[in-house]
């Protein structure tokens, strides 16, 4: 085990130290003691990667942009590479989020820099495979592999995207091993990050500034442009004269964001963009009670429902340690695209302590010696691929009592079949390369010692929804795009199909999930359509 | 990582046992007493190896911790977990479900984990889901907890003052 409490990390680097001398405009709406009102050129909802790339992209056209964002603004100063105060002040409902049934545990970030600030820094353009089907089959023109590159590119070389230079940790070099030893192809993930230290707590925060996410990128930029935050802005509705949009209105919420203070936000604009992410964008929509004449809004969300199986080695892996993903592996992806069962995609996570024990689903002697043996425990996850067959139609979001969305996603028999074949595939990797005993997540297993034992248990464990650990980091959909008004929600150029001026700019645009992490799609893709709606504007 | 959220919209299945009309627990914001006596049982159960049940510094600790934890969740999953204790602490559905008939407080250690069990293998989905909400709870409960964290070799970097140099970033030094 490696003891890195003696290093020391220090702040030199966090922008916000100096907002005041950068002239920024930043508002803590928690504060405000009256009604707060406002006039831009462009509203924007959200400040994750559909909202900070959109703010970037208008403000440097010249626009005068307001940026709303619901979650409080946290940066590298206070992020301490310690679970408690991340999970309270970075995630979504503390990482309380989950499916409507209670199926699967939703992570999702909710401060400035939405899930950017939180998320593992793996960035991959959106699969060929799935752009060919939303043009073959979802009705999406504009989004070829070459119309989409240049804009990719513009991303990658903006958020520094490249493939990690570094060894893998162990974590992810198990995977890459098991890999070769069993034939399978994978291959070295690339990153948005710039003097990365290799310490892995991306998930909690980076310390160093060194993940490039919209908090230390393209959100200081829109500031230097002149744009405005306006943090602990809850946006409920936005605001329509007829058929045209004309701005939004937000509550003010409490220092903790976990209530409301009674004032309210109105930003009046000439265009409104919604990007508070899937689920949260689709809620905006419902609550403004928008025409959906063919009830598409918050339907088909996807999820890639991800399950997992744990090992202990005999040999240190520290987990918790080092670049949280560097190897995947797309062997069981593509094997079809929208026939046949469930692709999935081969990742690790990282193991901080209360996030591993909370994915083990297990509890008594066999969670206590698991944790005591976390040092040695390796993880692989499966992302399976949703959306793509006519058995997976993903989830529905709907509003609670308090307006919050609520996404009813039961998992069904076709992805329960695609979780009990992966937990064949990943204990067997794990044994072919020495585990000393793996658990598959199922609320009923134990670590069995042997291969065999285990491919006999999994034959033996009854598969149900409530049985087996699923979770998700990748929410996507609800709002998609497309030129059919009857199939989707918006155009492909991300306006509102049935009100003007209104737009949507984040990963509810998706018609399917992604087959791999999102947030280089959903870069590529807003810089296109915030580009398109620049150009427009100041036309 | 809470994982909660399960029981955010659990309220079909939990009202059936009613509400319990209680306030907090004095010294906490969100257990209710009878909150701790479910907890003082489950924990030393689910944290087997880790607590025992005359542990009572370690069982007040991770309750505490629990009930911080709680204030970090939404407030609609904090209704939930309460609603799906309601279910475990008023006496018939605390009976059917669990097969403890006596209160929480006369539970033995082997009452609790025949009890978790019970949920645990239940072919009804929402009590694997309360199981599931319950283990994890407590469970990060725990291990949100510095020195338990580092019982598990997690030991982090310190965070010193703004203005202290970083490290010499190796991969840029790779580059």
């Amino acid at each position: 085990m490696t003891d890195q409490s003696m290093v020391k990390i220090g702040n030199s680097s966090d922008p916000y130290n100096d907002a005041a001398e950068r002239g920024w405009d930043i508002t803590d709406a928690s504060a405000i003691t009256g009604p707060l009102q406002l006039e831009a050129d462009v509203v924007i909802v959200g400040t994750g990667a559909g909202g900070g790339t959109a703010a970037e992209t208008l403000s440097k056209a010249g626009l005068s942009v307001v940026l709303l964002e619901a979650g409080p603004l946290k940066t590298s100063t206070q992020f301490d590479m310690q679970e408690r105060a991340a999970y309270r002040d970075l995630y979504q409902e503390g990482t309380g989020r989950g499916t409507k049934d209670g199926g699967m545990v939703i992570l999702q970030g909710r401060s400035v820099g939405g899930s950017t600030t939180v998320n593992w820094t793996t960035s991959f353009r959106t699969p060929p495979e799935t752009l060919k089907f939303w043009a073959e089959h979802m009705g999406v023109s504009g989004c070829s592999v070459e119309e989409m590159a240049p804009y990719f590119e513009h991303m990658e070389k903006r958020l520094n995207i490249h493939q990690w230079p570094q060894p893998p940790n162990a974590n992810n070099g198990m995977l890459q091993r098991a890999s070769e030893k069993l034939g399978y192809e994978w291959a070295t993930i690339h990153r948005n990050v710039k003097g990365c230290l290799n310490l892995g707590f991306c998930g909690l925060g980076c310390p160093v500034d060194a993940k490039q996410s919209m908090l230390v990128t393209t959100i200081p930029s829109a500031l230097d442009n002149k744009a405005k935050l306006i943090h602990h802005a809850r946006v409920v509705r936005v605001l329509r004269e007829g058929d045209v949009v004309t701005g939004v209105e937000a509550e003010a919420l409490t220092a903790n964001v976990r209530g409301r203070t009674g004032q309210k936000i109105t930003v009046r604009a000439r265009r409104t963009v919604l990007a508070g992410g899937a689920m949260n964008t689709p809620a905006i929509l419902l609550r403004s009670d928008v025409p959906d004449p063919h009830g598409r809004i918050g339907k088909r969300t996807f999820l890639h429902p991800t399950t997992l199986t744990m090992a202990i080695y005999p040999e240190a892996i520290d987990p918790y340690y080092g670049a949280p993903q560097s190897i995947y592996s797309d062997h069981f992806q593509w094997q079809s695209v929208d026939t046949g069962p469930v692709g999935f995609k081969l990742e690790v996570p990282p193991l901080q302590p209360a996030f591993a024990a909370g994915f083990y689903s297990t509890a008594g002697q066999e969670i206590s010696s698991s944790m005591d043996q976390l040092p040695n425990t390796q993880c692989m996850i499966a992302l399976m691929r949703d959306g793509f067959h006519e058995e997976s139609q993903g989830g529905v979001v709907e509003l609670g009592d308090a307006g919050q969305p609520i996404l009813d996603y039961p998992i069904n028999p076709y992805l329960l079949e695609g979780v009990q074949r992966s937990w064949g595939i990943m204990l067997e990797m794990q044994f072919a390369t020495g585990c000393k005993s793996a658990r598959p997540a199922h609320k009923q297993a134990k670590h069995y010692s042997t291969w065999k034992e285990a491919k006999a248990a999994l034959a033996e464990l009854p598969i149900a929804p409530h049985k087996v650990t699923v979770g998700s980091a990748h929410v996507m959909g609800g709002a998609p795009m497309g030129d059919d008004p009857e199939r989707s929600v918006n155009g492909c150029d991300g306006k509102f199909h049935h009100l003007d001026n209104l737009y949507v700019m984040d990963g509810s645009l998706f018609p399917t999930s992604i087959g791999a992490n999102p947030q280089l799609s959903i870069y590529g893709l807003v810089f296109k359509l915030s580009s398109k709606l620049a150009a427009e504007l100041t036309a | 990582m809470a994982g909660a959220a399960a029981l955010s919209t659990m309220s079909a299945g939990a009202t059936l046992s009613g509400c319990s009309s209680s306030g907090p627990a004095s010294g906490m914001k969100h257990l209710r007493a009878e909150d701790l006596d479910l907890l003082r049982a489950m924990a030393p159960a689910v944290l087997k190896g880790k607590i025992t049940p005359g542990d009572t510094a370690a069982i007040d600790q991770t309750l505490r911790s629990f009930d911080t934890l709680l204030g970090d969740l939404s407030a609609p999953v904090v209704a939930g977990v309460l609603q799906a204790f309601d279910v475990l602490n008023l006496g018939l559905t605390r009976g059917l479900t669990t097969g403890q008939w006596a209160a929480w407080s006369k539970a033995s250690l082997e009452d609790a984990e025949s009890a978790l069990a019970r949920l645990r293998e239940s072919s009804i989905g929402l009590l694997n889901a309360i199981y599931a909400a319950v283990i994890r709870l407590i469970i990060s409960a725990y291990y949100l907890i510095p020195e338990n964290a580092a019982s598990a070799g997690f030991m982090p970097p310190q965070k010193v003052a703004s203005g202290a140099p970083a490290p010499d970033p190796a991969e840029e030094a790779a580059r």
